[in-house]
């Protein structure tokens, strides 16, 4: 499996998937992400494993939960706006604590908006649309290579934290095609024994479910969630920095995004300007920790994204107050080029660029 | 070093198996390569294109406003992508299907009969693989036995079909030494 | 001699928690039993749904998930699936309401009636939304006042009732497909029957199989319970009628 292999990021993920295990997957076709379905359709009918072309989406996302419960790996994938009809299983997955891998491709929203790729379910997936006091992990890759392992590690933060773990890809990265070493799974397998439901043999009776009336119990249930929400954000932060160690100026961008900001940096660098980059590879939980001490000598974060300032959000949270907080940004498209981000930022930075 | 190319026609004259085969070509040349297939509805209407950069660092920028060479199989892909040239950057263009028109002067054309030349040989389906030798010429740092292993790549075990497309490839490759193309500055 | 004691699938101890004269319980009996006769307690899996099924694995001693209201075919069908792919075949069924299965998830359950999957669904009609205190649902019949049809439900203003268990009868996937009611021992004893049956023929890989129990909802009826089983036998399955809709052994 060593020898590299020109991969489009889509076909990449289905086989990263079968290499890690999965031996579910239930999908619905919607552009940019259907190469997914399309190519574990053979190969999982080939292994006799599990694969549904679901009714829709909602059937889809309740097909992975129900298999979730089984203690089998489970993925499913869509897009977007078709994300957004499995919110609810989300949210019910969260609360029952089942491990679902969920790679969304983006495509361009609101609404049905159009195939074009974007990175507009930032919040979406940070956040959710779902209901209660829940959270996804959400791991964003930003090259083909990377969607390999962040696709393993899906599949290994599902299981270890028993929650829903989004593979949030532009749809860029879903369509493209990169040099790909298939290195094996790294991770530990997880033991499940003590509360898959394979039938009450030799055991009590197990129950998954989010219903509960007795409003202590409730209160202790999501309690306990939310011990391990915070447990995952004191250790699962992950990013990626570029130069940032003497930077006074930081561009943050996630994804493929983070690519070009790179590429922008160098240029200002080239110049004699210290420019650095900072990529949350972990979208949740968050890189505040990181992002809080580089804003101790940085003066100026400019954050660039394929949305109008989704993850500005977080970043202002992140940053402390001395430092300032810019933003450069498209909604859908065409990614924004190197030579557009430029001449956005020597606008933005002129004052800054100044005091250097 | 980075060079980025767009290779665009219309559907069934293989853009994105060639795209796929130059993007091959790079890998096994050990560059950094990425490969950006156009998809769904902007494909609607026929039109095909990809667009592939290469690098000898980490790639950065996989969408790019202008790049160095455009391959242009017919005569809207020759309208649509001349824009798209980098100054002094060369636009190889199908003359069977466009017309010779030089619109700008500050870029090389290659006008090749590419789809005639494919006849000749007895398939116009390897249309594109002509069109890839005459830019591996230009570029001049293939190795032959990379080109063939990127061929068995995407075309498996067809060995036939590989054998007619480095024939293609060859005559594309050979086209510039032997003939005079209208080549300009 | 011990004539009668609780099933084996039924948890010890526990109390059913329906309305008087509600006929959750005896399905959820009769389930029980058949698990018990089949000898599938320790390798089922029960899905559970919303509305008062859900109440399914309070009582019931088999492992148990509880759908999203409406998915419990979905879910059913992953964990069948899901099973399947680990090398294991597990005895999977869904115990839902009319609401659940003929209105929210009339697309999960027919689907999954039509792609056969060799699943068993169990479906409450009790021609109304029982938990949220009697409105108006899928399987309503003309005339009937509930809460949210005070006026009694009407063609041009509501519509008409989906006859359930004659829709899946006319699925491919579907093995078995039956109506039943619990308002005589009679009957009770003929559902019992039609549930093994529908049990038995997932046993045998045979496809969908699914049963409709008709039953009572004396608190938002109105209605004591034998007047509301005098309804069912007298009204309800004059318009549903019982009977086997679908069976591939016989057709």
């Amino acid at each position: 499996m060593s020898e590299k292999q020109l991969l489009k990021g889509n076909i990449a993920i289905a086989k990263a998937a079968l290499e890690c295990g999965c031996s579910c997957y239930f999908g619905y076709p919607i552009t940019p992400q259907t190469e997914i379905g399309e190519y574990l359709s053979l190969e999982m009918q080939k292994r006799n494993l599990a694969y549904v072309c679901a009714e829709s989406e909602i059937a889809a996302i309740n097909m992975a939960l129900g298999a979730a419960s089984s203690g089998a790996k489970v993925m499913t994938s869509s897009s977007s706006c078709a994300v957004a009809l499995m919110q609810e299983g989300l949210s019910y997955a969260c609360s029952d604590e089942l491990p679902i891998v969920l790679v969304n491709v983006m495509r361009a929203g609101p609404g049905q908006g159009y195939i074009y790729p974007s990175q507009g379910d930032y919040n979406q997936s940070t956040i959710g649309g779902g209901n209660g006091d829940y959270q996804t992990i959400v791991l964003s890759p930003c090259n083909v290579q990377e969607v390999v392992e962040m696709t393993y590690k899906s599949f290994y933060m599902a299981q270890k934290y028993r929650n829903p773990v989004i593979l949030l890809v532009d749809g860029l990265l879903g369509q493209m095609a990169e040099p790909v070493n298939f290195i094996n799974n790294p991770y530990e397998e997880i033991d499940n024994s003590s509360w898959r439901l394979d039938g009450a043999k030799g055991r009590p009776s197990r129950e998954i479910h989010s219903l509960e009336p007795e409003q202590n119990k409730l209160n202790q249930h999501i309690l306990k969630l939310s011990e391990k929400y915070r447990y995952i954000e004191q250790n699962e932060q992950d990013f990626e920095e570029y130069l940032c160690d003497d930077a006074d100026i930081i561009l943050t961008a996630f994804g493929t995004m983070a690519r070009v900001a790179k590429a922008v940096c160098n240029h200002f660098r080239e110049q004699g300007l210290k420019y650095g980059v900072f990529r949350p590879k972990t979208l949740y939980p968050f890189p505040y920790k990181r992002l809080r001490e580089l804003s101790i000598k940085a003066k100026l974060f400019i954050d660039i994204e394929m949305n109008l300032g989704q993850m500005l959000r977080d970043i202002r949270l992140g940053v402390l107050s001395n430092a300032q907080v810019s933003f450069v940004g498209k909604p859908v498209g065409d990614w924004l080029k190197k030579e557009e981000i430029i001449s956005a930022i020597e606008n933005i930075a002129k004052e800054c660029h100044a005091s250097l | 070093m980075i060079k980025n190319f767009i290779i665009s026609g219309s559907g069934g004259q293989g853009v994105l198996s060639v795209g796929s085969i130059l993007a091959n070509i790079f890998m096994l040349n050990d560059l950094f390569v990425s490969y950006c297939p156009c998809y769904g509805a902007e494909m609607r209407g026929g039109a095909v294109n990809c667009e592939i950069n290469m690098s000898d660092s980490e790639l950065l920028c996989v969408q790019n406003d202008k790049v160095d060479f455009v391959i242009a199989l017919n005569q809207t892909s020759f309208d649509k992508f001349i824009s798209k040239v980098k100054e002094n950057g060369t636009i190889i263009v199908n003359s069977s299907l466009a017309k010779i028109n030089k619109t700008r002067d500050d870029i090389k054309y290659i006008f090749a009969p590419l789809t005639q030349e494919a006849m000749k040989l007895g398939n116009i389906k390897i249309t594109n693989s002509i069109a890839l030798g005459v830019l591996s010429k230009i570029l001049g740092n293939f190795t032959l036995d990379n080109v063939k292993l990127a061929y068995e790549k995407i075309l498996k075990n067809k060995a036939e079909l590989i054998q007619k497309n480095i024939e293609a490839y060859l005559v594309g490759y050979n086209y510039i030494q032997e003939k005079d193309c209208i080549q300009c500055q | 001699m011990q004539v009668y004691s609780v099933p084996k699938s039924i948890k010890e101890n526990s109390t059913f928690t329906f309305c008087p004269g509600c006929d959750h319980g005896v399905a959820i009996k009769l389930v029980a039993e058949v698990l018990d006769e089949l000898n599938l307690r320790e390798n089922a899996i029960a899905i559970a749904s919303s509305g008062c099924s859900v109440l399914l694995y309070d009582f019931l001693d088999v492992d148990c998930i509880e759908a999203p209201h409406g998915r419990a075919c979905a879910v059913a069908t992953g964990v069948k699936r899901a099973h399947r792919a680990l090398k294991n075949d597990k005895f999977v069924f869904t115990y839902q309401g009319d609401g659940d299965f003929a209105s929210i998830g009339l697309a999960e359950s027919m689907h999954s009636a039509l792609r056969g999957e060799n699943i068993t669904a169990i479906c409450i009609n009790n021609t109304n939304y029982g938990m949220t205190g009697g409105q108006l649902g899928p399987t309503t019949v003309m005339g009937q006042v509930t809460a949210t049809s005070p006026l009694g439900r009407n063609r041009q203003y509501h519509g008409f009732p989906i006859k359930t268990a004659e829709h899946i009868a006319l699925c491919e996937g579907v093995s078995f497909c039956s109506r039943v009611a619990l308002y005589n021992v009679k009957n009770i004893i003929n559902a019992k029957a039609q549930i093994k049956k529908a049990f038995e023929y997932q046993q045998q890989g045979l496809g969908f199989s699914f049963v409709e129990i008709l039953s009572t909802c004396p608190t938002n009826w109105k209605l004591s319970p034998s007047e509301a089983h005098k309804k069912i036998e007298e009204e309800i399955s004059k318009i549903y009628p019982l009977g086997i809709f679908k069976d591939i052994k016989n057709d």
